[in-house]
Formats: structure tokens, sequence, C-alpha cells
């Protein structure tokens, strides 16, 4: 077993939400009276989680980790990923709490950080290098390696602004994956740039962790690049550790939670039920489709929704509608069924969704009831949340794919004729 | 499994010490130090007319609007000594102590950006600053003293090479002031930004409480407290005496500028490393 060389104890992060500082000249010296004279309570900063103007980042975080090893650190949005990445880059100092360790740390949160607009490629190679830790002499060394990697030798020395992005984003990561800190902290920074340099990118990193034995951290919403890159991985939720060990069964744990909670909305009880004196709701469900052991859901998966509802009128003709959102608001699908005439009392019925439908991403369904065709009884909103994960087989790219559908539509390409062409 | 606490290179702690690091992790930094006084030296001047002469230019161009001033339109005295190398003399050494106040002021907010980004010594950013007005002082220290010599020769001024080198500790003292200052000043004005409007103001107004263009004994008995307690006010008239062999002061002004200097350098280093810590997360 290899040696520890990163030992977190007990990190916290406490932020304070809203304006800088207490806001004015006057609060901040009344404030500094109380607390450094006459050593009462910080009014402006109580320990108190349930003031709403704090936030812990991170609480109690605690951890180890062993020379050598890919960490990924997986968590949804404002788990504590980011705070947790600038503690260990000493960007930013934990509230409570220390972190010991051994070795060089080189952290990558941001592309092209110290990059100057005006400047050449050139000189902004050495500003970047010098920035992310590396001196004069290391660079020199790495030089005719970091114009090769970034493939941008006819342009360097011209202003970077005049790059196109694509190729400033190459040059920046160029230089970034030429360091050689024994930790190597990159946090989601291969979202961007084009699928073969992310390819190349994630290849050197992964060869450094293996051959050379660096330890890495590396922070990513693509679970897909953390279980191939990583080995142990550690989720946040909520600033709080929920699991930590092995890559594949912690991103497992991490799937399965997902939301499961607002797949199935219940009401028993008819008074409190969502709805108006025509239609209230009682059951409102997503299930997967399959007998697939997985609990979660990723691009494969069929899904179906199902419903019931009260409903109070005689003689109506109604039809029920399913409404699918992006979280962004777009609306994917609205689907219906032939409007018919029903009676007082309980309906249910169930719409299914094809596996292979739908792209990674977040998700909502609503449903409509409408009488003759025409007028809104009731519009259930954003009922059912859910997140479709990735999934991907013999690829070896880990960008986001693009559109808001997957489907499997048969793609062919075939060899017409071959021959040698030369372009004049 | 090494558990003694020599194991451990580096710990991560809530609290910054008031040093912020040690001189070897900060001499580890000098590459970065040059390159980023490279980097600001280079693209300030980056598609410009004329360039780095800007840094001659300068305080050539002001030179000749305080002899029109000054000396042509209200005729102050210059000692006898010709308006133009008098007036020179005093703008260089304001130039140093100004620029490096207001440039360094301008430190932590300039670079929060990078500081909330990558990890390197904090103090490097404001050493950098200080760095490249240093070398701009340096430029225009060579036309000062390119002028000078055309009036020791040409015009028959009393050479002293002895008495020459008397401003090197004007420089240091100086600088010190300024840099000292503008720490402090890095760190207010990221909580009240309004500050730095303010700083000009007080650069501008201080700029005729030193005697840059005037000298010491010309200031009426009834104000001189004003200049006495101005620590810059020995260090102007230092500069020109080692110039031209002409200034008043004494013994006790100078250690005053030196102590006030020391204490600023060190309240500046102290207050930038310790806030820097605390203010990234509120930038």
């Amino acid at each position: 077993m290899s040696n520890i060389v990163i030992q977190a104890e007990n990190i916290s992060k406490l932020y304070r939400l809203g304006t800088i500082g207490t806001g004015s000249l006057r609060r901040d010296i009344q404030n500094w009276w109380l607390t450094r004279v006459l050593k009462k309570e910080d009014p402006y900063f109580k320990s108190d989680t349930h003031d709403k103007n704090y936030l812990w980042a991170l609480k109690n975080v605690n951890f180890e980790i062993r020379e050598g090893e890919a960490w990924g650190i997986i968590g949804r949005n404002g788990a504590g990923k980011s705070t947790f990445l600038k503690i260990l880059s000493r960007i930013v100092k934990p509230t409570k709490g220390s972190v010991r360790g051994r070795g060089k740390i080189s952290s990558l949160l941001e592309i092209g950080t110290g990059f100057h607009e005006d400047l050449t490629g050139r000189e902004n190679i050495f500003i970047s290098g010098n920035i992310l830790g590396m001196n004069k002499r290391e660079i020199l060394k790495k030089f005719e390696e970091i114009v090769d990697f970034s493939g941008i030798e006819a342009f360097l020395d011209t202003p970077v602004k005049r790059y196109s992005s694509g190729m400033y984003v190459r040059l920046a990561f160029a230089v970034a994956a030429h360091m050689e800190p024994d930790i190597l902290i990159v946090d989601e920074v291969l979202a961007v740039g084009d699928a073969e340099f992310q390819r190349k990118c994630l290849g050197k990193m992964k060869d450094d962790s293996t051959k050379t034995g660096r330890t890495v951290i590396f922070v990513s919403h693509n679970l897909q690049a953390i279980t191939n890159l990583c080995s142990q991985a550690l989720w946040l939720e909520k600033g709080q550790v929920n699991a930590t060990g092995e890559v594949r069964s912690v991103v497992n744990k991490y799937l399965g939670s997902d939301m499961k909670a607002s797949w199935k909305q219940e009401f028993t009880n008819i008074k409190q039920a969502p709805g108006n004196d025509l239609i209230r709701v009682l059951l409102f469900e997503l299930v997967i489709g399959d007998s697939s052991p997985m609990a979660h859901i990723d691009i494969r998966t069929p899904l179906t929704v199902k419903y019931k509802f009260w409903n109070f009128t005689d003689n109506i003709t109604l039809a029920v509608g399913i409404h699918l959102f992006t979280l962004d608001g777009d609306c994917i699908f609205d689907v219906s069924h032939t409007p018919a005439f029903y009676q007082k009392g309980i309906l249910e019925g169930e719409c299914q969704i094809p596996g292979w439908f739908l792209n990674d991403g977040s998700y909502y369904f609503s449903i409509i009831f409408v009488k003759d065709s025409s007028e809104v009884l009731y519009y259930y909103e954003e009922g059912l949340h859910f997140e479709v994960e990735d999934f991907r087989e013999n690829m070896n790219w880990y960008g986001k794919w693009m559109g808001t559908v997957r489907p499997h539509f048969p793609v062919t390409l075939r060899q017409v004729e071959s021959k040698n062409l030369e372009i004049k | 499994m090494p558990e003694t606490s020599r194991w451990w290179e580096w710990e991560i702690k809530t609290e910054t010490s008031w040093l912020g690091v040690s001189f070897r992790e900060l001499y580890s930094y000098k590459d970065l130090l040059f390159r980023l006084v490279r980097k600001d030296f280079l693209s300030s001047y980056h598609q410009t007319l004329l360039g780095p002469f800007w840094v001659v230019f300068q305080p050539l161009l002001t030179v000749i609007t305080y002899v029109i001033v000054f000396h042509t339109v209200i005729n102050i005295s210059t000692e006898g000594i010709p308006a133009f190398l008098y007036y020179l003399i005093g703008i260089t050494l304001w130039n140093l102590f100004s620029n490096t106040l207001l440039n360094t002021s301008h430190a932590f907010l300039q670079s929060a950006s990078i500081f909330g980004k990558v990890y390197f010594p904090r103090l490097i950013a404001p050493f950098s600053i200080l760095l490249l007005n240093l070398l701009r002082f340096g430029i225009q220290l060579l036309l000062l003293l390119f002028v000078a010599a055309y009036f020791y020769i040409f015009k028959h001024l009393e050479f002293n090479f002895i008495r020459l080198l008397i401003f090197v500790p004007v420089i240091i003292i100086t600088a010190g002031i300024g840099f000292g200052a503008g720490l402090i000043f890095s760190i207010i004005t990221v909580k009240y930004k309004d500050i730095l409007n303010l700083l000009e103001l007080f650069i501008r107004l201080l700029m005729f409480v030193c005697p840059v263009f005037y000298s010491i004994a010309l200031v009426p008995e009834k104000v001189k407290w004003l200049v006495y307690i101005n620590p810059l006010s020995s260090q102007f008239e230092l500069f020109r005496f080692a110039f031209l062999g002409k200034g008043s002061f004494d013994l006790i002004q100078i250690l005053y500028a030196l102590v006030f200097m020391i204490f600023l350098l060190f309240a500046g280093i102290f207050i930038f490393n310790k806030w820097s810590d605390r203010l990234i997360d509120v930038v």
C-alpha cells in the first residue's frame, strides 16, 4: 500500500451569501468593536446553519489520498466540488479543519489562466507555465512538446486574441498538460475543445497517472470520463461526503440515488391532491420501462409515465396530454390520445417512451387535462423531474453529445471506390 | 506508514500567518515574478504609437508644462538652477512614488481573477508591480542622468560623484513608502472601491505638499509644519541635493522618513498577506 499524500481533517467552508463584506464601514467598525474589543459574538457571523445568509459549502469532510491514485469527485451542482478543489489548491482557506500533504500540487481550475490577449502564443506559453507553477527551465525543456501538442506552431508569434477559440483552448491546455507536479488537480475543463483534442488530453492525463505514478484529482459531470480515468471516487452531497471508494461502486450509488423520490407523486387524500373542482391528480409516476436491473436512467432506458386522477364531471369529452420539457424549458414533445367520453370517477392511463430516444440531460414531465379538445381543465406542471445519464460503448470521446434526442437511426458509410487522390 | 509530522511537507490551515509564505517559497517563484513584470511591460506598450518611449516622453512633457506654468507664468524660484533640470529631478522622483503607490493599490483587484483560479504566493503580484515601476523609474533616471550630464558639462554645474550616490537610499525610501501604502490600499479598496477615487485625489493634492517644484526654503514659516510631517519632503530635498548640491533637510527628518518607510512596508506586507486569503472569498 502506497503512502498517504493528502490527508484532510474535518474541512468545512462557510460562505456568506449576498453582499460583499458587511456592506458598510459603519457596520464593519461596529462589528470589529463587538467581536475584537468587547469579545462578544459576531452578530454577522453566526454558525447557525438555519441562517439563510450563510451556506456551508463543505461540512466536516475527511479523506485520505494515497500516492498514485486517481480520484474522481462527483456530485450535483452546488454540492461543494469546486470549493473542495479550491481548498486543496490553496486558493481559499477552510473555515474549519486542515489539510496536510506531501509533494507539489498543481491545479487546473480554468483554461488559460493568466493568458494575455495582446501577447503572442510564445509569450503566453511562458506566462501560463509560470503561473501554473513551472519555472523557466522546465518550460524551456518542454517547449517543443507543448507546441507540438497544441498544434499551433504556425501561429506561435501571433497575439492570442487573433486565435480561434479552438486554438486558444488547445494552447492553454497544452501548457497545463505538460506540468509535472506530484499531485494534479483538474476541474471540469474538458468540456471545452473539440473531440479529438479532448481525447488527447484525457489520454495524456491517464498516461501520467498510470505510468508516472502521479496522483490525480479530477472533477467532472461526465461520469463516463470519471470511470474511465479514475480508480477511486468521492461523492459529495450538500457539502458532505456521501460515499468514497472504488470508482464504479460510488458512481453506481450516485446514479441509483438519482432523485428517485421525485419519480413518483401520489396523493391519496383527495382534499390535498393538486387540482381543482374538475380534476384532481391521484398519481403521477415515472417507471423504468423494462426489467433491466439498472436503478438509474440512461439513454438506453425505456420509460413509462403512469397517471391516475379523479374526474368530478359526468359525460365529459376528455383528453390527457403529456408534455416533456428540458430543464431549460424547451418542450420536446406534446403527446395525447384521441379524446373520448368519460364518467365521474377515477381514471388512469400511461404513456410509453422507448429507450434510445432522449439524449443525456435533465428533463421534467407535465400533465394537462383538456375538455372538448380546447378547454384546459387543469395543468399540472413540472410534476416529474428526472435525469438521463449518458452511456457510450466503443467510444473514445467524452464530450457532450449534441442534441436533445439521441435516436438509434441506422447511419451507414461505404467506400464507393478506392484510389489515390491528389488535390492540386 | 510514516506517522511523524516530518512526513508532511505542507499544511493548509484556517488562518494565514502574518508573513504569508517563507522566503524560500517566495524565492522559488522568482521566474513568475519576472514573467509578470515582462508581461505587464510588453502589454502596456502593445499597439501604441510610441511604445516604450512613453516612459521618457511622459516626464519630458510634464516638465515642459511645468516650465511654462511655474517658471515662465508664475515664476517660482528654482534657486538659480535651470528650471528644466530642477523640475525634471522633482518629477522623476514624484513619478516613482505616485506610480508605485497607485499601481500597487490596484494589485489585488487586478489579480483577483487569477488569485481565484490558481495558487502562488499572493505577494508576487504586488512585487511584480513594484519591480515594473522600478524598471520604468530606472529608464527615467537614465534620462535624468543624461540631462544632468549635459548641464554638468556645458553649463558648468558643480558635479560630485559621491554626493550623487545619495539618490540610492532616497529611491529605496521613496519606493518603500509608496509600496507599503499601496499594499494597504490594495486591501482596503477591495471592500470599499470608492477609496480608489479618493486615493487618486489625495495623490494629486499630496504633490503640492511635496517640494516637487519648489524648495522647502520657500515655504512660509506658518505652514512649514505641513512639510515637516510629510516624510517625503526630506526625500525630495535630498534627491535634489544629490544632483545639485542644494537642499534643506536635517538628520531628524531623514530618520523620520526611514522609520516611516520601515513601518509602512511591514504593515503593508502583513496586512496584504493576512487579508488576501480572506478577501478571495468575497471578490
